[in-house]
Order: structure tokens, then C-alpha cells, then sequence
């Protein structure tokens, strides 16, 4: 029973809370996925210049939390441009050519992060301090507040997609984009907005668990691979299998680490993933034949 | 002959006499090792890309187990090139074998996956392994050498290795794409299910043909320490990969010759603008933008299309 409430229980939340940001995260590059066919590589850089530009405007203004609503802004923004700039040329070429852009849009970002703000180790102070005794355990309030703030957002993406014109444009898009073309929709300009939507979320995990975590220009390049494996495993292009797989892949994570450190915790993660490709390639909800 | 191989003749012949050009210094000819190894890595790269149409994310990982080969090797003071070079086929061999076996059963973007994510488990045991002396790697390599007694010590020698391996896995390419083997893989990448059909047996061509990619690079992998003295885990870092497939595709993908090219470019890119300013990652990352942008069939793109207008 101690056990259970000292160890396993923390370590159970902390899955869960590490979980919602890895879903908002792989939410962004699922929809980017089922647009362009492609990974999008530079991904990882928009979650971590979510948390620099999350750091500039505490800076500016010390206030986290007009950062959580500049920084997305702002990330988004960036999304519009590099969108419009970049990606657009490339609707009705090969897949290949998109992973290869985003593969020059990742250095690009990276490095000019780090000629802004430099190589070292940043941290956020969290703007929620404190914890609260729960179920016979203490919780840090930050990590409560990233839950319940995260799992609010998902709900939020959620009635975007079931209940908006715009949503439903966007996952029409996803499935197929000539025939919306051909109904007379502006797929560009879906496009466009899907990807400064997922750019802004990705801003949002990462300044959300910039607190939790340490801020510095290669932290996408480390995050980026957990989320393909989450996109994966919840089935390429499948919204609400992401979120899913996020919860799954976020918690077997925080479990693990209560057996092994964390680089054999890596590999297994990857050994799961190994299998999931070979037993089941199209994930948990992706649809057969998809991509096979 | 066909006027192309004797093209690439004069092509290998300007390149032994490189050492000879007056000026040039330790630097550029060690500057020139790095790009025509990069070069030849691409090559081999192009066969799985070019010609069967699989997009391999983990070559890094042959790339560095290769090197790691050799580096075990010399550190233990075992020094003979053909030692080495042996061995490293062995490792790489039996992995790029485990590899190909199961990611040949997937297709398109799971077989980019799959590569990638065998390549992370490699690189990951590498990086946090002591056995292999950890993120630090195998530092402080002797030379290794030719047969007992002559050393590969000079910038010329090491040149020269890398000169010849290049000439030898271009001739492995060559004559590879021009077989019926290679008949079949152009098949397969413009229509699996019609190869097929046709009675060949896909998967196993397909991983014929990645573990003769992979070995080509591992045995690459097993001649830049010869050169540096030293095998890190960043050789097999997953970007190192991506790198790998942006010399194709700067070099034009399914040419042999762009590749190389691709990889010599790209090299010295690197060098060039890193020894001018620190943020060379964004002017790499700007030049690749606009050859996806502007030029996507690659530098050789750009050779075919002003002969099409001088024919025209």
C-alpha cells in the first residue's frame, strides 16, 4: 500500500501529466502528416522556439502567463509564414521533397535559436508554485495545472474538429484534398491554417513543460522522435488515436523508469515500437492499407 | 566503352592527380578525404533511394558501426587494413541482415521508420554504453595499416584509400544497376505489385539490395577513423542520416554520379562556411530549402537542363 501511494502513484500522474503535452504535441504533427503525407521534421523546433518565445516575453512583460498566449501567437504566425513560403510550392510534388523542407526549416530554426539566445540551459519558473496533498500523496500544483490545462486544450481540439465548419474543413482536407478542391473549398488557405494551428500547439507543449523540463536549442530534436512514435502507434492520421497513444506512450515511460534508467527505458520504448511497426504498421485506429 | 564511363575515367584521373595541384596542403586534401567519403556514402544511399525507391533514415547507424569496427580494432592494436575492413563487413553485415530482414516486409514512410528507429536503438546503446567509451567514444586511434610495415600516416596515403574505395564501390554500383538485379529493383520501385506478379520474389531483392547499400557505407564507416583518429556515438546520430539523404538529393537522386557529387558538395559546404561564421546550420539549411524550392532534380538537374536547351 506504501508503495502504491508513494511511488507507483506519483509516478502513474506524472505519465499522465507528461502524456496531455506529448498529445498536443503529436496532435499537431498527425494533422501536418495527413495534409502533406510527409513527418514534418521541423516540428520539433517549433515546440522548443514555443518555449524561447514563451522566455522572451516573460522577459518582457514577466508575466507566464500572457507568454502562454504570445508565444503560440507568435509560433503561429511563423507557421502562416514559413507555410505560405515553403511548403505551399510543394502540394503536387513527391512527399519526399516536403521531408526534406522541413528538414532544412529544423536547422534553420535550431541554429538561429541558437544565435538568438544562445547554446546554455534555460529554465521557466513555474508560475503555479506550491503542492497539494492528494490520495494520501503530495503533488506538485504545476503538474496539476499542466494536466488539467492540457486535457482542457485536447477537449477543445476535440469540439473544434466534431462541431466547427472550420474543423471539419480541416479533417476533410486530411482525408482528401482534391475532392474538397473540387467542392470549391480554398485548400491552400486550409492548409495554411492547419499548419499555423499545429505550429501554435506545438508552442504551447513546449513552453507548458518548460517549467517541468530544461529549455535549450536541441530539446526538439530529442522530443521529435517520441512524438513519430506516438503518431505511429496511434495510427498515422488518426486524430483521436494520437491522443490516445500519447496517454500510453507517456505513461509506459514514467512506469519504466521505476525499473530501469532512463537510456534502456528509450530502447524499450523503441523495442515496442519496432513490434508495432512489424505486427500491426497502421497503429492503434489508423485505417488498413493506409501508407502500407 | 560508353561515353559515360569514359567520363567518369576522366573524372577518377583528375582526382589521382588532385595531390598533385600545386598548393594544395594537408587541409585540402584531408578536406577532399571527408568529401569524397561523404560522396561515396551517398552513392551506396542511392541505390536503396534512387533505384529501389525506399528512403533509408538509419545509414548513420552502418556508418558508425562500421567505424566503431575499426576503432575496436586499432585500439586493441590491431592494425591491418584488410583486418579491419573485414570485420566491419562482418558487424555491419549481420545488423544490416536484421535490419533489411524486417524492414523490407514494410513499405514507403514504415520502412523510413523502421530504419530510423533500429538506427536510434544502436545509437542509443553506443552513447550510453562505457564498453565503447560513452558519448566520449574511441579516442586516440594509432594508424592502422596497409600490410606490416607501411602505416597509413600521410594526408596522400589517406587520400589515396579513400580515392580507391570510391572507384571500387562506384564499379560495385555501376555494374549492379546495369545487371538484371538492378532491372528488377527499377521495376519494383515503378510498380511493386506488377514485379510481383511477374514472379519475383520483392522482399528478397529488396534486401539484397539494402544490406549491399549498407555494407558499401559501413565499410566507408571503416575508413574514417583510418583518417581521424577517433569513432564517436554523433556518427550515428539520427541528423547524420538526414544529412546522408540531403547529399542525394542536392546531387540528384537516382544518378550515381549526383550523389557523389551531392556529398563532395555538401562536405564542403560545411567546412567553407563554418570557417567563416558560426551559424553555418542556417546557411545549409537555406541552401537545401531553395534546391527543394528551386532546382529539385538536383546539381545534375541543372547540367540536363541546359543541354536539353542547347539541343532544343
Amino acid at each position: 500500500m506504501d508503495y502504491l501511494v508513494a511511488i507507483l502513484l506519483p509516478q502513474l500522474l506524472h505519465g499522465l501529466v507528461f502524456g496531455a503535452a506529448l498529445g498536443l504535441l503529436a496532435l499537431g504533427l498527425t494533422v501536418i502528416f495527413g495534409l502533406l503525407g510527409v513527418m514534418n521534421f521541423a516540428h520539433g523546433e517549433l515546440y522548443m522556439l514555443g518555449a524561447y518565445a514563451g522566455i522572451a516575453t516573460i522577459g518582457l512583460t514577466q508575466s507566464f502567463w500572457v507568454a502562454l498566449i504570445a508565444a503560440p501567437l507568435l509560433v503561429g504566425a511563423l507557421g502562416v509564414v514559413t507555410e505560405v513560403t515553403t511548403l505551399r510550392p510543394l502540394y503536387h510534388r513527391e512527399p519526399l521533397y516536403g521531408l526534406i523542407l522541413t528538414f532544412g526549416l529544423a536547422l534553420v530554426f535550431r541554429e538561429g535559436a541558437r544565435q538568438i539566445w544562445g547554446g546554455e540551459i534555460r529554465r521557466v519558473m513555474p508560475p503555479v508554485t506550491g503542492s497539494t496533498d492528494m490520495l494520501g500523496m503530495t503533488y506538485p500544483n504545476y503538474r496539476l495545472f499542466l494536466l488539467a490545462i492540457s486535457s482542457m486544450l485536447l477537449l477543445a481540439i476535440w469540439l473544434f474538429f466534431t462541431k466547427t465548419r472550420a474543423g471539419i474543413l480541416v479533417r476533410a482536407a486530411v482525408q482528401d484534398a482534391e475532392m474538397l478542391d473540387g467542392l470549391g473549398v480554398n485548400v491552400p488557405r486550409v492548409f495554411t491554417f492547419s499548419f499555423a494551428g499545429s505550429a501554435a500547439l506545438a508552442a504551447l507543449a513546449g513552453l507548458l513543460l518548460a517549467p517541468i523540463f530544461t529549455v535549450y536549442p536541441q530539446m526538439g530534436v530529442e522530443m521529435i522522435l517520441l512524438a513519430f512514435i506516438v503518431v505511429i502507434l496511434g495510427g498515422m492520421g488518426s486524430m483521436g488515436g494520437s491522443v490516445v497513444a500519447a496517454f500510453v506512450i507517456g505513461i509506459t515511460q514514467s512506469l519504466l523508469t521505476l525499473w530501469m534508467n532512463p537510456q534502456r527505458v528509450a530502447i524499450a520504448i523503441f523495442g515496442i515500437m519496432i513490434l508495432v511497426l512489424i505486427v500491426r504498421p497502421r497503429g492503434f485506429f489508423g485505417r488498413e492499407g493506409v501508407l502500407e | 566503352m560508353r561515353p559515360g564511363e569514359y567520363r567518369a575515367l576522366v573524372v577518377f584521373a583528375a582526382l589521382a592527380a588532385l595531390p598533385f595541384v600545386p598548393g594544395m596542403s594537408r587541409y585540402y586534401l584531408l578536406l577532399a578525404f571527408d568529401a569524397l567519403l561523404f560522396g561515396t556514402i551517398a552513392m551506396s544511399l542511392d541505390l536503396l533511394m534512387g533505384y529501389t525507391g525506399l528512403v533509408s533514415f538509419g545509414h548513420a547507424a552502418f556508418y558508425g558501426l562500421g567505424a566503431y569496427a575499426t576503432a575496436v580494432l586499432l585500439e586493441r592494436g590491431y592494425t591491418s587494413l584488410p583486418l579491419c575492413l573485414a570485420f566491419s563487413i562482418v558487424v555491419v553485415g549481420l545488423y544490416a541482415a536484421v535490419v533489411a530482414y524486417f524492414a523490407t516486409a514494410r513499405r514507403g514512410i514504415y520502412f523510413a521508420l523502421l530504419t530510423l528507429i533500429f538506427a536510434e536503438v544502436i545509437y542509443t546503446i553506443f552513447r550510453y554504453t562505457q564498453t565503447f567509451g560513452g558519448s566520449d567514444g574511441i579516442q586516440g586511434l594509432p594508424d592502422a595499416h596497409f600490410w606490416p610495415g607501411v602505416p597509413i600516416e600521410t594526408a596522400m596515403q589517406k587520400y589515396y584509400l579513400v580515392l580507391g574505395y570510391l572507384v571500387f564501390a562506384y564499379v560495385v554500383c555501376r555494374v549492379l544497376v546495369a545487371s538484371h538485379f538492378g532491372r528488377v529493383l527499377v521495376a519494383i520501385r515503378e510498380n511493386e505489385e506488377r514485379a510481383r506478379f511477374l514472379g519475383y520474389d520483392v522482399q528478397r531483392y529488396k534486401m539484397v539490395v539494402c544490406v549491399i547499400s549498407a555494407l558499401l557505407t559501413g565499410l566507408a564507416g571503416a575508413i574514417y577513423p583510418m583518417r581521424s583518429a577517433f569513432a564517436t556515438p554523433d556518427l550515428m546520430v539520427w541528423t547524420e542520416s538526414g544529412e546522408f539523404i540531403i547529399s542525394v538529393m542536392i546531387g540528384g537522386i537516382g544518378t550515381l554520379v549526383g550523389p557523389i557529387i551531392g556529398g563532395a558538395f555538401f562536405t564542403i559546404l560545411r567546412d567553407k562556411v563554418s570557417s567563416y561564421v558560426d551559424w553555418y546550420f542556417i546557411v545549409i539549411g537555406l541552401v537545401l530549402i531553395f534546391i527543394v524550392l528551386v532546382m529539385p532534380k538536383g546539381l545534375l538537374g541543372i547540367r540536363r537542363l541546359f543541354r536539353r536547351t542547347v539541343e532544343a
